[in-house]
């Protein structure tokens, strides 16, 4: 035997399916308790694929800044082809896949998150018009059906915002149910689940092909083009001058709503939850709001702004609750090493924001949510958007989305608890940690 | 002062460009991904030290560095 130095295997595989059972069960936990038993590597098992979770800010860097020909984003998530379609992502060329992430941060520039802003304003605005004096909601499904209005709009456009019904949502929601550990595993299988997303799939091609189809025509009709992510995706160009197929921008709108659509709401109705459990900074973060609000500044302005108490009490809900935590890439090509650890190539390497965020040498005190903690100085030490070349490329639009909501919710009310504390719990239905239904919470209007 | 710039971090949204077109600017890449920062000037004089720093310190990546 060699003395090379190798990850420690977490305790409960089970023959055949590996550690499956426990990773469905809840990913969170199963991966916390991994980086507990075994520390910075962790190796199981699911279903013969051998698995790598890796927690440590320079183990994290480490795979971040290799490139795509050592550790591939696209072997581990090949499940996701059906859902965009091939031409699109992974089903792409990496040079290709590459080149449309660029496209969308096109779509997402500084200068265009004025328009935005004003969009996502006037849906917030708009949305709690009617709430009244006081009430309880349900908070994980409000801003589920409240972002899909704002993102719709800022992608889409007007004309499809309004159109908008709730096949769309539906439509959406069953593609969702196809990306599950199940498909993790098998995701071309029989399953109804995948049948489902195939035809939803097809549904959702002909609805968004018509909106690409007039937005042509009325371009061709001379109209002055509008601010959205479907018009940077008609104007957008490879690098050799080529445009998109059309047929494939369907494909990138279902991209990108999957990228920004759960994580952003799930992240509002955390930050909410949070505020609710802690009074105290509940009220650091309205004195905020108030200074701004009331220098007269309309929503979509003061949401520009910076605001250091806000983001940081979103940041520290990001921080405990990263909707995002199974974070994959695949060995390839040659054998990865990372501190003398030699992983085969086919190696699935794990990244897990929960995990990372709970690393007790960047965040002293780690289940305690304290929104005045300090930046890790590590780079890759917090990571809720994931890091390197592969970051969210959507991560200054998701604060721009939070922040409106939250400002113009915290303008005009204050949130509490309306169960017991400890019935607000974090669960898995999928590969999103969102907090466990109902999420009930009470507003009050403030004095 | 002496500015450096971690590529594998900057995804080109500008913000440097923004703030201190005298010493960054935003350049396509060669493989058609991000645009990436480009130093134009890498040893500022001291007038444009106060620009720079909050260059460096509103990258949203962290990508800037000061050395
Ligand atoms: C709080 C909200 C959000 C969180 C926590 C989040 C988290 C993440 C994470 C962790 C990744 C990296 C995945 C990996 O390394 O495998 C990612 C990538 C991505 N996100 Fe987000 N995201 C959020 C909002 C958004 C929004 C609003 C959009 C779109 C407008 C978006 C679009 C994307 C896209 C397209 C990618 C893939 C980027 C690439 O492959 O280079 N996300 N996100
Ligand atoms: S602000 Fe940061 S990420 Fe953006 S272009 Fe400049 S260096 Fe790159």
């Amino acid at each position: 035997m060699s003395d090379q130095p190798r990850p420690k295997t977490v305790s409960g595989a089970k023959p055949e399916i590996g550690h499956y059972d426990d990773f469905m069960e809840h990913a969170a936990h199963f991966l916390y308790r991994a980086y507990q038993e075994c520390g910075e590597l962790a190796e199981f098992d699911l279903f013969g694929a051998k698995h790598v979770l890796l927690s440590s800010a320079d183990a994290q860097e480490a795979v971040y800044r290799a490139s795509d020909d050592q550790v591939s984003a696209a072997a581990p998530y090949q499940y996701m082809v059906p859902v965009f379609g091939e031409g699109i992502q992974y089903g792409a060329p990496v040079e290709t896949e590459r080149q449309q992430v660029r496209f969308m941060s096109d779509g997402l520039r500084p200068k265009r998150m004025k328009t935005y802003a004003q969009v996502i304003a006037e849906e917030v605005e708009d949305y709690i018009s009617d709430w009244g004096d006081e009430g309880e909601k349900e908070f994980h499904d409000t801003f589920k059906e409240l972002v899909l209005r704002t993102s719709t709009h800022c992608l889409m456009g007007s004309e499809f915002r309004h159109r908008l019904n709730d096949e769309f949502g539906e439509l959406f929601e069953q593609l969702e149910h196809a990306i599950s550990p199940e498909a993790v595993i098998d995701y071309q299988s029989e399953a109804e689940a995948f049948s489902t997303r195939d035809e939803a799939r097809a549904r959702l091609q002909e609805m968004l092909m018509k909106s690409v189809n007039e937005r042509l025509a009325a371009n061709a009709a001379g109209n002055e083009p509008p601010t959205d992510m479907l018009q940077s995706f008609l104007d957008a160009r490879y690098k050799d001058g080529e445009a998109m197929d059309h047929e494939l921008i369907p494909g990138m709108i279902i991209w990108i709503m999957f990228g920004g659509f759960h994580t952003s709401s799930n992240t509002a109705a955390w930050a909410c939850l949070e505020l609710a459990r802690h009074p105290q900074y509940q009220r650091e973060v309205i004195e905020e709001v108030d200074k701004v609000y009331g220098n007269g500044e309309d929503l979509s302005f003061a949401a520009l702004r910076e605001l250091p108490i806000t983001e940081g009490f979103v940041m520290e809900t990001l921080r405990l609750h990263p909707p995002l935590l199974t974070l994959m890439r695949q060995v390839v090509n040659q054998p990865f090493e990372y501190k003398g650890n030699v992983f085969e190539v086919g190696t699935n390497l794990v990244i897990s924001p929960y995990v990372s965020h709970r690393l007790p040498e960047h965040f002293p005190d780690p289940e305690r949510f304290d929104p005045h903690r300090p930046q890790p100085d590590h780079l890759f030490a917090l990571i809720p958007f994931g890091g390197g070349r592969r970051k969210c490329v959507g991560n200054a639009f998701a604060f721009l989305q939070v922040k409106s909501i939250l400002t113009a919710l915290l303008s005009r009310y204050e949130l509490s608890l309306v169960d017991a504390p400890e019935s607000y719990r974090e669960v898995m239905p999928s590969l999103i940690l969102r907090p466990s239904s109902p999420c009930n919470l009470r507003y009050t209007r403030r004095k | 002062m002496k500015i450096v710039a971690d590529l594998d971090l900057c995804q080109g949204h500008g913000m440097c460009e923004d703030t201190a077109p005298e010493v960054f600017r935003v350049v396509e890449s060669e493989d058609g991904s991000y645009d990436q920062v480009e130093i134009i000037l890498h040893e500022p004089d001291s007038g444009l030290h106060e620009k720079v720093d909050s260059a460096v310190r509103y990258c949203p990546n962290r990508a800037l560095k000061i050395q």
